[in-house]
């Protein structure tokens, strides 16, 4: 009888278009969620490691964590602990062996005072041995601008006073140039004077010279006198020397007969000297006679006496 | 006219009974030796302690070049008692060393002893008593049973060395013994440093009065001999006495007098001495 209804057909192979749709959907969706969790670092292992910072002011989730301006992990957490906030650094495990014990870290910026910020890394000591999982290691906190434009103040005053210094010396010297001025115009206004002194000076000079023309011709004129005078006294001097001659003759003469005297006296002395001996010799044996040789007693011995009062040393009244 | 030629002949026999040999004269250096003696001798009384060395160096010098050993102790001795009185101890004692330390040559037992009791003096000088003792000791052994003619000058450095050591009772009784043997040797200048030993270990025994008796003694002696040095170490140990005593006047007398004594005598040691004495009352 009749054909089998068929409706109308609006949208033909809808369901297969939906399939498509959503599984390009699904596709979509599951190559962002991949690249945000490559991008987030999950598919790279990753070394926690620790820093405590007084305040985290600049410091971010996120934010890079730098080793010779290559980034090497993140921060990844902060919390709040006692004495300051504990900020953990996710590290590339393939980076940790750079990082050895005893590395610092400090909050920088990339530009030095303005740019992104970053904490950087310095490496301490290799033989300090690896950082682990969990370790801590220093923070330093960074200078910020106005602690850098008061040092720069601190290291800048002492020029500037220096500076100021020598702007009031020379100031001063202006001042002193002054004086030095005034002092050569006076020393110029005397200089007439000067000149006119000065001129005078070579007068007395020359009148000095004509008197001393005088003296020398003066002096030429003794000097005559005495080169006449000379063979005079040389006359009577070699009459002196031959009276001293004579006289030394005379005395060589008396010497002679002194000599000859003497010559006569000495058996006299010689007998003489026999005769003391003789009555020494006399005079000794008349000290042994009695009754002589008790008043004559000698000595025995020529001997200082052996006194033990010398025994006293310092106490004793010294010598005697 | 018989009788006074017999009378003459008699005379003339006495006297020559009474004449002796003439004594054979001296070979020269000896003579000179004998003679830089008597001058060292003459200068030492005239107080040139520097001339006196001088000579006595030149005698043991000349002494030495003819081997004169006696001769050489001699004036090696004399030169320490000179070098001791200039204060040069240490001359002095190399001077001793010339006979103590050569027991090769043939000194006599009685140079040897006389230089032992120098040293033992000197050494007693220079407060050394252990020293002074050691030598005192070999003195006592050659001068056996102290029968010696340094008998009393050995006591009275013994009787020192005592009272010294504190034994003032053994002091008193080796200063006597020293005072006994001086005055039977007729030593008088022994026999005044024996009583003043004497009356220093009874003024440290407490025996003032006989302290004072001894000292007067000594100082009676010390007068005889007129030596200044030892009328005013007796003067000054008699001012100590009678302060001991508790006579101050007697004392401040005595000082006095030691101090005029010592000014007098021109030795500033004593009246340094004498200036402390006086501010110590």
């Amino acid at each position: 009888m009749s054909e089998e209804f068929r409706p109308p057909v609006r949208f033909p192979h809808l369901l297969a278009k939906v399939n498509a749709f959503l599984l390009v959907a699904v596709v979509l969706i599951g190559a962002f969620v991949a690249i945000v969790a490559h991008k987030q670092g999950w598919f790279v292992n990753q070394t926690m490691i620790r820093v405590i910072t007084p305040d985290a002011l600049g410091i971010s989730k996120g934010m890079p964590v730098k080793l010779f301006g290559f980034t090497i992990g993140s921060v990844k957490e902060m919390q709040l602990v006692n004495g300051g906030v504990d900020v953990q650094l996710a590290i590339m495990s393939e980076h940790m062996p750079r990082i050895p014990r005893g590395s610092r870290a400090r909050f920088a910026r990339e530009s030095g005072v303005i740019g992104a910020s970053v904490i950087e890394i310095t490496p301490g000591k290799p033989i300090n041995g690896e950082l682990v999982e969990g370790e801590q290691i220093d923070f330093d906190r960074s200078r910020g601008i106005s602690e850098i434009v008061e040092e720069f103040r601190r290291q800048a005053a002492p020029a500037f006073a220096e500076l100021k210094n020598a702007l009031s010396q020379v100031n001063r010297s202006g001042e002193d140039l002054g004086v030095i001025l005034s002092a050569l115009r006076g020393e110029m206004e005397q200089l007439p004077t000067t000149h006119k002194a000065m001129r005078r000076l070579i007068q007395n000079a020359d009148q000095a010279t004509q008197q001393m023309n005088v003296t020398l011709q003066s002096v030429q004129r003794a000097s005559e006198s005495v080169e006449r005078a000379t063979p005079a006294l040389a006359a009577k001097l070699a009459t002196t020397l031959d009276s001293i001659d004579g006289a030394v003759g005379q005395l060589r003469q008396t010497a002679a007969e002194a000599q000859d005297t003497l010559r006569g006296v000495r058996p006299m002395l010689d007998r003489s000297e026999s005769t003391m001996r003789d009555a020494g010799e006399v005079f000794s044996a008349a000290k042994r006679v009695w009754p002589l040789s008790d008043a004559f007693k000698e000595t025995p011995d020529a001997m200082l006496p052996i006194d033990s009062f010398d025994a006293r040393g310092a106490q004793g009244a010294g010598r005697p | 006219m018989s009788a006074l030629r017999c009378a003459t002949a008699a005379l003339l026999t006495l006297c020559a009974g009474c004449a002796a040999q003439p004594t054979a004269p001296l070979p020269p250096l000896s003579a000179r030796t004998a003679d830089a003696n008597a001058r060292a001798a003459a200068l030492v009384r005239a107080g040139d302690y520097g001339g006196a060395a001088r000579r006595y160096e030149e005698a043991l010098a000349l002494a030495r070049s003819v081997e004169d050993a006696d001769a050489i102790a001699a004036s090696a001795i004399n030169l320490s008692v000179v070098y001791q009185w200039m204060g040069r101890d240490g001359s002095a004692r190399d001077s001793l060393k010339i006979v103590l330390d050569d027991a090769r040559r043939p000194f006599s037992e009685r140079r040897r002893l006389q230089a032992e009791v120098r040293r033992a003096i000197l050494e007693l000088a220079s407060h050394d008593p252990a020293a002074a003792a050691e030598w005192a000791a070999r003195a006592e052994q050659r001068c056996q049973r102290m029968a010696c003619e340094l008998a009393p000058a050995l006591l009275n450095i013994k009787s020192q060395l005592a009272l010294d050591g504190g034994d003032a009772a053994g002091a008193a009784r080796l200063g006597q013994a020293a005072a006994d043997a001086a005055r039977s040797r007729g030593d008088r200048p022994e026999q005044a440093n024996a009583l003043r030993n004497v009356a220093r270990a009874r003024l440290a025994g407490g025996e003032h009065a006989a302290a004072v008796a001894a000292l007067e003694q000594a100082l009676a002696i010390d007068h005889a001999l007129a030596d200044p040095r030892k009328i005013h170490a007796d003067l000054v140990e008699l001012a100590r006495a009678s302060a001991a005593a508790g006579d101050r006047d007697a004392a401040r007398g005595y000082l006095e007098r030691a101090q005029t004594v010592s000014l007098a005598a021109r030795d500033p040691r004593s009246l340094e001495d004498m200036e402390a004495q006086i501010k110590l009352r």
